[in-house]
């Protein structure tokens, strides 16, 4: 059984990377603004949380909307329509600092003082796969206690350090881990 | 010169010495100790299944039909007093359990009038793979009628006499200690900790007697206790509840404030027209629709895809199908709610299996609905069952002991458990939307028997909506036993509608 999968979805299993999952679910818990950012209404409420305080407008401003104040007025006032260019870039500088502010909170509530959270791992799709090539893999859960890694590669954005991570939490499933690389979905709440 | 001859005739007929009859439990308990349907009966005596009802309920008959019920009692009590001597041996343990449980589970199926049951010969209302018999083993009853293997038998009957007392006997003289698996060991049901119980004292004990404030307490923390009372009564479990299964697009929401594609089939339905006259409806409310709910079949993992018109038992999920047309609205709401848009909708298994059930040979209401896709996985239907004992213990505990606070903190618990089941942001531990749709539509559909019931027996539906309303008028209590309990009903309110002088009934819903 090797470790890593070379040629993932040669016989037709389907799934997605375990962190990815993981960081899907990590987004779904953040809970960004729903609107989506070309009705006005989601592009006011993003300027909103990215312009409100002096902090926020450094936070943003490291997270990569380097546009002068004047500009920010003008589109939080309406008078200006941002580019697609600058929307895509305040899009990407919301999610970085909502994700950076949701991370210690985020944090703290999975490793519930050191009980930690229970994490489910959805097998891999093997509905396409011909019969002899089919190998059973079950649902398996297991118990994360400590997520700091974890959660601070997500708000990093980093996704090899999050596969790392993930990695190294996975291998305690024992020597079969290398099935639960690709998965349906990995759940948990918080 | 001839009419007046008929007159005497009728006259001469309703003579003072009427037949004396059973009293109406007793009626009743002849024919269901025979297994005899009430439509069986009916159909024998020429009468419809609803005056036979109200027979039992404590109407009498008169006439020559009150000769033709007598002399029916008369030869169901000779009938029995014949058939209690032979039962007296039975409880073989061979016989107790005729069929694997499996099979049984696989293709039994009601039968539209009772036929000798293969294994004791009396009259079974349900069929196994295509053999008549009964599904509950005390029902199977004598032990002449088939021949059957002679060793283990023989050594059945032995073992039989060397028992103290039959069975049914032993059951009534001695209560004993229950006893619950916990790890390697057996312990008495009473040592197990009362979650629910301890909760409600500790938190009473904190807000030092004041009930309001312990109550307002005890709903805030109901999610989060639900769900350690559902922990506690899955250990041991056979299967792991699945709290964060991966989702087919149809259980998602479209938008972050719409609803996903599922259809639970909420009955809302009135009846069109009332006759003529003055009726005294009855709002009658069912006691923890949504706790009896819990019992259903619910899919255990993630759903799986398949396509064509065959529904496997032992699966549940959701499923798109056509829905059979429906002809009976003037007097019972359509299976599938009442649906405006026409074409396939995507239903759940407690809806999928009444609509089956309808178009089954026993009922033959409506034709069987064609399905066309289904997302379904492996079903059990005892996944949450202790945990709704468990619920439903403290519920009858905290009616009988007038306890309010528990009574409260209990409902709390289920409804909110029910509401937050799936996407829901108060309960992140479960995301299960396919298993809160599920338990919804079984709550409809028991809805939906309950009005079944009272039309089978006689009485008028007038509405059924919601979750637990259903509307009737006519002697109700002889159908639904009022009370708190969860198997039986409390008034909402009462109310007349129509009048004598004006014939044109008002609109069914207006309280006068």
């Amino acid at each position: 059984m090797p470790e890593r999968n070379i040629e993932f979805g040669k016989y037709g299993a389907r799934g997605i990377k375990g962190y990815e999952a993981v960081a899907r679910q990590l987004d779904a818990l953040a809970g960004y603004i729903a609107t989506p950012i070309t009705a006005r209404r989601g592009l006011q409420a993003r300027l909103h949380y990215l312009t409100r305080t002096p902090h926020a407008r450094a936070a943003a401003r490291a997270a990569g909307l380097t546009v002068t104040d004047r500009t920010l007025r003008a589109w939080a006032a309406g008078t200006r329509t941002p580019s697609r260019k600058n929307l895509a870039a305040i899009e990407r500088a919301y999610r970085t600092v909502r994700r950076e502010n949701v991370a210690r909170y985020l944090a703290a509530r999975l490793n519930r003082d050191g009980r930690g959270t229970r994490v489910e791992i959805h097998p891999l799709n093997q509905s396409q796969v011909s019969r002899p090539r089919q190998r059973p893999v079950e649902f398996r859960a297991l118990n994360v206690r400590r997520w700091d890694r974890i959660v601070a590669a997500w708000a990093a954005g980093d996704d090899q350090e999050l596969d790392a991570a993930w990695v190294d939490l996975v291998v305690d499933l024992g020597s079969q881990w290398g099935q639960y690389e690709y998965v349906t979905n990995v759940g948990f709440a918080a | 010169m001839n009419e007046f001859q008929d007159i005497d005739a009728l006259l001469a007929s309703t003579s003072a010495d009427r037949t004396p009859l059973p009293t109406a439990a007793e009626r009743r308990q002849l024919r269901d100790e025979l297994g005899l349907s009430r439509a069986q009966v009916a159909r024998a005596l020429g009468v419809s299944p609803s005056t036979l009802a109200g027979w039992e309920a404590g109407r009498d008959p008169g006439g020559e039909i009150r000769e033709k019920y007598a002399y029916f009692l008369r030869q169901a009590q000779e009938k029995l007093r014949s058939r209690t001597t032979p039962a007296a041996n039975t409880g073989d343990p061979l016989l107790s359990s005729p069929v694997p449980a499996a099979a049984a589970v696989d293709d039994q199926t009601e039968l539209p009038e009772a036929q000798p049951c293969v294994l004791c010969g009396q009259p079974a209302g349900h069929q196994v793979a295509g053999y008549p018999q009964h599904l509950d083993p005390a029902e199977c009853g004598t032990t002449a009628a088939v021949p059957k293997p002679v060793r283990p038998q023989k050594s059945a009957l032995r073992e039989e006499l060397r028992r103290p007392a039959p069975a049914g006997q032993q059951r009534r003289a001695g209560r004993g200690v229950k006893v619950v698996p916990v790890g390697r060991r057996v312990q008495a049901a009473s040592d197990t900790p009362d979650l629910i119980g301890a909760a409600v004292a500790a938190v009473l004990a904190e807000h030092a007697g004041d009930v309001e404030a312990a109550t307002a307490a005890l709903v805030k923390r109901a999610i989060p206790d639900a769900m350690a009372l559902l922990d506690h009564t899955r250990k041991g479990g056979r299967y792991d509840v699945i709290a964060h299964p991966w989702l087919p697009d149809i259980l998602r929401k479209q938008t972050a404030r719409g609803a996903d594609q599922i259809w639970e089939a909420r009955p809302k339905w009135t009846r069109p027209q009332l006759p003529a006259g003055r009726h005294e409806v009855t709002a009658l409310d069912i006691n923890g629709a949504y706790l009896s709910a819990l019992k259903t079949h619910l899919p255990i993992g993630q759903l799986e895809h398949s396509t064509g018109n065959q529904h496997d038992r032992r699966r549940a999920g959701v499923h798109l199908i056509t829905p059979p047309a429906w002809d009976h609205d003037a007097v019972l709401p359509n299976p599938v709610g009442n649906r405006d848009e026409p074409g396939p909708l995507w239903v759940t298994e407690p809806t999928l299996r009444l609509m089956l059930r309808l178009s089954g040979p026993k009922y033959a209401l409506c034709d069987p609905p064609e399905i066309h896709e289904s997302w379904t996985s492996g079903a059990t239907e005892s996944l949450l069952e202790k945990f709704r004992t468990a619920l439903k213990d403290a519920r009858d505990r905290a009616i009988t002991d007038n306890d309010e606070v528990t009574l409260e903190y209990v409902k709390a618990m289920y409804s909110k458990f029910v509401s937050t089941l799936g996407e829901s942001n108060y309960n992140r531990e479960l995301y299960r939307t396919d298993w809160m749709h599920l338990i919804r539509s079984q709550a409809f559909a028991n809805l939906w028997w309950k009005a079944h019931r009272a039309y089978d027996e006689g009485l008028m539906v007038v509405r059924a909506m919601g979750t637990d309303e259903l509307h009737v008028t006519g002697d109700w209590r002889a159908v639904f036993p009022e009370g708190r309990g969860v198997t039986e009903v409390k008034v909402k309110d009462v109310y007349t509608v129509g009048t004598n002088q004006h014939p044109a009934p008002e609109p069914p819903d207006s309280p006068s």
